[in-house]
């Protein structure tokens, strides 16, 4: 479950939040599918990729310390463990503004492939998580040579 | 520290009615945090997918301006089969006050995360005043 951040209602927020009502309206009904606004999906949320060898999982988790992080892999289901952790202790500093989220998450998915659980690694790259999973030899397609009788 | 389940992260869409876009691809408002210690304000911008090269900081009078570029290199050979979040770049801007020395303004960028150090003018900094005894 998502929570949504809390907002001072402020009486003129209402006139500009009806036009942004009809504009995302307008926006809608003259669209092309809407791709944003993915407010509940789980966290970490992740882009799912393939190619011929590997099946990549990435998902956006800036300022995450690797050794916070726990990847596994059983059969075909990988799972996604960590915590982001706040690094700064509130009682020392005084904040101004907060808007980066913390807390621990956790989350599995069904893979696409079979996959070579031993052969699965992962790097963590300018706070981006990439866990390459390569494919099981035996999910892989396999070219049929036909005999001539 | 206080244990909290489950962060939520909501990427912004910076979209083309409220500002004139240029160049490719998305933009969208990276999320930050401002926090001020006794001698500085710092700021922690999530940028995610932008390495240290593409990440272009502008201070123009009071308007400190913040870009940061993703290259989508990695998915040339890939097909994507499911996909819960879209890759952009980040731009923010933030109005600076006398409070901040402006000539010391510091950057760093660690795991997709970039800390803007701000320190503060003279006038602004506490002082502790000693109480002497006569």
């Amino acid at each position: 479950m998502g929570l949504i951040k809390w907002e001072k209602p402020d009486p003129l927020d209402n006139l500009t939040h009806i036009q942004r009502e009809m504009s995302d309206l307008f926006d809608f009904l003259s669209s092309t599918p809407q791709m944003e606004g993915y407010v509940d999906v789980e966290y970490p949320p992740i882009i799912v990729s393939m190619n011929e060898e590997s099946v990549f999982v990435r998902a956006e988790l800036p300022g995450i310390k690797v050794s916070d992080l726990d990847i596994q892999v059983v059969n075909d289901i990988l799972t996604i463990k960590g915590e982001r952790k706040l690094t700064l202790d509130p009682a020392k500093i005084s904040y101004l503004r907060r808007e980066r989220d913390y807390g621990t998450f956790a989350r599995s998915i069904v893979l696409p492939e079979k996959v070579d659980a031993e052969k699965v690694t992962a790097s963590y790259k300018n706070g981006v998580l990439t866990v390459n999973l390569p494919t099981a030899p035996e999910s892989k397609p396999r070219q049929v040579v036909i005999k001539k009788s | 520290m206080e244990k909290k389940e489950l962060p939520t992260v909501v990427k912004k869409k910076i979209s083309s009615d409220r500002c004139v876009m240029t160049g490719k691809g998305n933009w969208y408002f990276p999320l930050s945090d401002i926090y001020e210690t006794p001698d500085n304000f710092i700021i922690l911008i999530d940028m995610p997918g932008a390495s240290i090269e593409n990440i272009n900081i502008d201070l123009q009078d009071n308007e400190l301006v913040v870009n940061g570029e993703v290259s989508q290199e990695a998915y040339t050979d890939e097909k994507v089969i499911y996909n819960e979040y879209n890759i952009g770049h980040y731009h923010r801007h933030f109005v600076i006050s006398d409070a901040v020395n402006r000539d010391k303004i510091e950057a760093k960028m660690s795991d997709g995360v970039l800390s803007l150090i701000l320190p503060k003018a003279e006038h602004v900094k506490p002082r502790k005043i000693e109480v002497k005894a006569e």
